[in-house]
């Protein structure tokens, strides 16, 4: 899932600033699962800003309309009627949805409610963390289903390196919370299926190009002819 | 609930209680002020409501003017209040469409109509609750092989059919499904094999164990015995001197005090030639134990008290307990041949698995259960899993009894295979439900499933259910919600927050179980206090939704108070703890955009009321100083 966090709100509040009335957009699919753009957190975002607008003595008007996926264009026709009558968007989709939305509707401006973080597991109710990088190259058959791209804080492709200390990442002191060493767990899972020999495998360098954008994809067997 | 219902159709009795209403207000101009405003089918005021004659009469205006939902305002005695319950049931109103309003407070004709007028939209908002009649599995499964889970097994089969495992021989290993229809899965003979029951009594008893650092290191041997050494032995003790000591070990139970007593008793009728029990407390508070010592002294048994601590001593004679007796000043002794120590108590094997594989809770000793005084006895955090016996801590006798009683009472509902219970659960709005675990995961009692289906509308099919057996209505669910998909009947979003479009100064969103009811007493202490404060009452403070906070201060309130349960006191688990998170992130809301504190979060019970006027006088100072709330919006 992708996971994204709200922006602090000063920022929003800046953005909005020459508004009077706004759309604030949520989205029902990664963002509500990730508890940060559904329609509980869009209620909460415009009753912030309404109150913030109150008090600065510039009230603002917000409508608040919560769709299935800012990122299909279907379901952000849905805004239409609703985009008509603001002069703005927040969009608390993640950047995928944001720009998706955006295009949908190119005369009005969209500012970005969220930011976008990663593609994450929820490990329990309020917590995330990163499992992929959306690299275009998956190595997961060599290193015992545990991805160092995603994983090692210098996403090496043959680990460990000198900052693994006692299972844990050298980067872990300075963002105060202790990262496992990526290599250790590919290590530590190998070992349990018996697949040791793999850490003697040298893995070729990877082709960056693919983690690089703009990426497309085409399914040619899939795509449709409307002309 | 957004469900629109149709063809609501009011009945209103304004009762003057005799003459009670009518001292402080005029019940007439009541009574004219509603019909001005509000919607209603048919309004009467009453002199007394509670009559045979008014029933009858109302029961006759309720087939005339086709009523479906009552408003009764007068007081709120019990008597009424049941007595309206038991009209609605036999006209076949839902008794969820009954509201009552207590006007005996009321000071004006003014708050009388906002009081009934707050009541009438309550009930024009409220769903209709209904009914659903489930099947349910009859048979018990009851776990445990002591004489606790022999005697709860025996209690149950009488009404319907039972399944005792020790969990040793065949152990669980896994569990599935809700009250009614668990699936519980059994490692038999080395086997897994699934069988299905309805309720679960957990029966694992306590275990005894001798711990010396008690006894100022004294190991047990041939002369010391620990207390179900000499139980199990059953040797014969004619013509010997047996010495007991209780009081170091298993403090807090009756057990081991009950179980000298007995054997002290079999000792003297077995011929030994001195009984004697050194005890700090004397703990005879159940059934049956005080007759027990009674009889013990008038066989002969010494009873003597000691004071702090005593010695194991051993002499040519025999083993001796030295001792200090609280009034004597030289030390005391008891020369004996045999000296039996009590043990304390702990889980029997499997008591943590189990409470893993259940997901259900230990507290104190590691006993099944947390030390929180809303959690009934034999009830667990699940519905439908019962604790008997000394599994929750050493019990005795009597009080073994009594639980398995009330265990008898739960399952029994169960027995007839089917059970009807009013549909009272949250309701889950499949277009909303992102299927995204946060209420499956944040339900403290299990009582969540995700279901599948072409009738859930979304591009999962997939909705997340609550059960209506399981589920104890706490509203945890509701508030976590981040799809805004779910509603709890009775206390829906728009039900609430159709409370605070126009609030008070303060608004204090109260727990029913403890912030409520001391609000209500708080009110009798200082009625001046109260005047520029709104209770809005919640099942639980877990259900207290961040945009209850913002929407009150949104809407005009200069502060808000969430009044909680005390800390691990909190009937639905973590209910408390979920309304402290969510205190915490909406004043970073507020702080944020400098609007100041406004929220308080009070920690209360029910018979503190002078503590919540305390913090209602808190509140008004710190709002004081923060001052008019800025941010209310000006529709």
């Amino acid at each position: 899932m992708i996971v994204a966090e709200g922006k602090p709100v000063e920022k929003i509040l800046e953005m909005l600033a020459p508004y009077k009335k706004v759309l604030i957009a949520g989205c029902r699919g990664c963002v509500t699962v990730c508890l940060t753009g559904g329609e509980k957190e869009v209620g909460i975002l415009a009753s912030q800003i309404r109150m913030a607008r109150s008090k600065d003595g510039n009230p603002i008007e917000i409508l608040e309309q919560t769709e299935e996926r800012q990122c299909d264009a279907e379901y952000n026709a849905k805004f239409l009627e609703n985009v008509g009558k603001v002069d703005a968007i927040v969009s608390l989709a993640c950047g995928i949805g944001i720009q998706y939305l955006g295009e949908k509707y190119p005369l009005t401006p969209i500012y970005p409610g969220v930011n976008t973080l990663m593609l994450g597991a929820n490990i329990d109710v309020g917590r995330w963390e990163e499992r992929c990088f959306a690299c275009g190259d998956c190595v997961l058959d060599k290193t015992g289903g545990i991805c160092p791209i995603a994983r090692c804080s210098k996403s090496l492709l043959n680990g460990p390196c000198g900052g693994s200390q006692f299972g844990k990442c050298e980067v872990s002191a300075p963002v105060k919370e202790d990262i496992p060493c990526g290599w250790q767990l590919i290590y530590d899972r190998l070992s349990a299926l018996g697949q040791l020999d793999k850490m003697s495998e040298i893995i070729p360098a990877k082709n960056w190009l693919r983690a690089k954008g703009p990426r497309t994809y085409v399914r040619e067997d899939l795509t449709l002819d409307r002309s | 609930m957004t469900k629109q219902i149709t063809n609501i159709r009011i009945g209103i009795y304004l009762c003057d209680c005799d003459g009670k209403v009518s001292k402080k207000v005029d019940l007439n101009s009541v009574k004219v002020a509603i019909q001005s405003k509000a919607e209603f089918e048919y309004i009467r005021a009453v002199e007394v409501a509670c009559t045979k004659a008014e029933r009858e009469q109302i029961v006759a205006e309720i087939d005339k003017y086709s009523l479906n939902r009552l408003l009764v305002a007068g007081c709120s005695d019990p008597f009424i209040v049941r007595q309206f319950l038991q009209l609605a049931d036999d006209k076949g109103i839902n008794r969820y469409n009954v509201e009552f309003v207590d006007l005996s407070a009321a000071e004006s004709v003014g708050a009388a109509v906002s009081a009934v007028d707050t009541a009438l939209n309550r009930l024009h908002l409220r769903a209709e609750v209904g009914y659903e009649e489930l099947a349910v599995i009859p048979d018990v499964l009851v776990i445990g092989a002591g004489s606790e889970a022999a005697a709860a097994a025996k209690a149950i089969a009488k009404n319907q059919p039972v399944v005792q495992i020790d969990n040793v021989g065949t152990r669980v290993i896994g569990l599935d499904g809700f009250p009614g229809a668990f699936t519980v899965c059994l490692l038999e003979n080395g086997q897994t094999v699934k069988k299905d029951f309805g309720a679960i009594v957990l029966a694992l008893g306590a275990v005894p164990q001798y711990d010396k650092s008690k006894y100022g290191g004294v190991e047990l041997g041939a002369d010391v015995l620990s207390l179900s050494q000499f139980i199990n032995a059953g040797k014969d003790y004619a013509g010997k001197k047996v010495g007991f000591a209780l009081g170091k070990a298993d403090e807090d139970s009756l057990l081991s005090f009950a179980a000298v007593l007995k054997a002290a008793l079999d000792l003297k009728e077995k011929g030994a030639s001195e009984v004697s029990i050194i005890y700090e407390d004397m703990k005879i508070c159940a059934d049956g134990l005080e007759q027990e010592y009674e009889r013990a002294r008038k066989k002969g048994v010494n009873f003597l008290k000691y004071t702090g601590e005593f010695q194991i001593t051993r002499f040519a004679s025999g083993i001796a307990f030295m001792y200090r007796e609280p009034f004597l000043a030289d030390p005391a002794k008891i020369v004996a041949d045999y000296i039996v120590l009590a043990e304390d108590f702990v889980p029997a094997a499997g008591t943590l698995e189990l409470a893993e594989i259940f997901d259900i809770r230990t507290g104190p000793g590691g006993f099944f259960q947390k030390d929180n005084v809303h959690f009934l006895p034999i009830r667990s955090n699940r519905a439908g899993i019962f604790f008997v016996g000394s599994c929750h801590g050493p019990i005795h006798g009597t009080d073994l009894y009594n639980e398995i009683e009330a265990v008898l009472a739960e399952v029994s509902a169960f027995a007839k295979g089917k059970v009807s219970v009013p549909s009272l659960q949250p309701k889950v709005e499949a277009e909303k439900c992102a299927v995204c675990l946060t209420c499956y995961r944040c339900c403290p009692h299990h009582a969540i499933e995700i279901v599948h289906g072409e009738e859930y509308n979304n591009m999962y099919f997939s909705a997340a259910r609550m059960n209506p057996l399981a589920c104890q209505r706490c509203g945890v669910c509701a508030a976590e919600c981040p799809g805004k998909a779910i509603q709890l009947p009775l206390y829906s979003d728009q039900e609430i927050l159709f409370e605070v479009q126009q609030p008070a100064r303060i608004v204090a969103y109260a727990c029913e179980n403890s912030g409520f009811l001391a609000s209500e007493f708080a009110k009798t202490l200082d009625p001046e206090l109260q005047k520029d404060l709104q209770i809005v009452e919640v099942p639980c403070s877990g259900k207290i939704d961040i945009i209850y906070l913002l929407k009150a201060l949104e809407n005009g309130a200069d502060g808000v108070m969430l009044c909680v349960c005390h800390k691990e006191n909190c009937k639905f688990v973590w209910g408390n703890d979920r309304a402290e998170q969510r205190k915490v992130r909406a004043q970073q809301i507020l702080n944020q955009v400098g609007l100041g504190e406004r929220i308080d979060f009070v920690h209360v019970a029910a018979n503190q009321g002078n503590q919540f006027n305390t913090a209602v006088k808190a509140m008004a100072e710190k709002i004081r100083q923060s001052g008019t709330n800025p941010g209310k919006v000006v529709k």
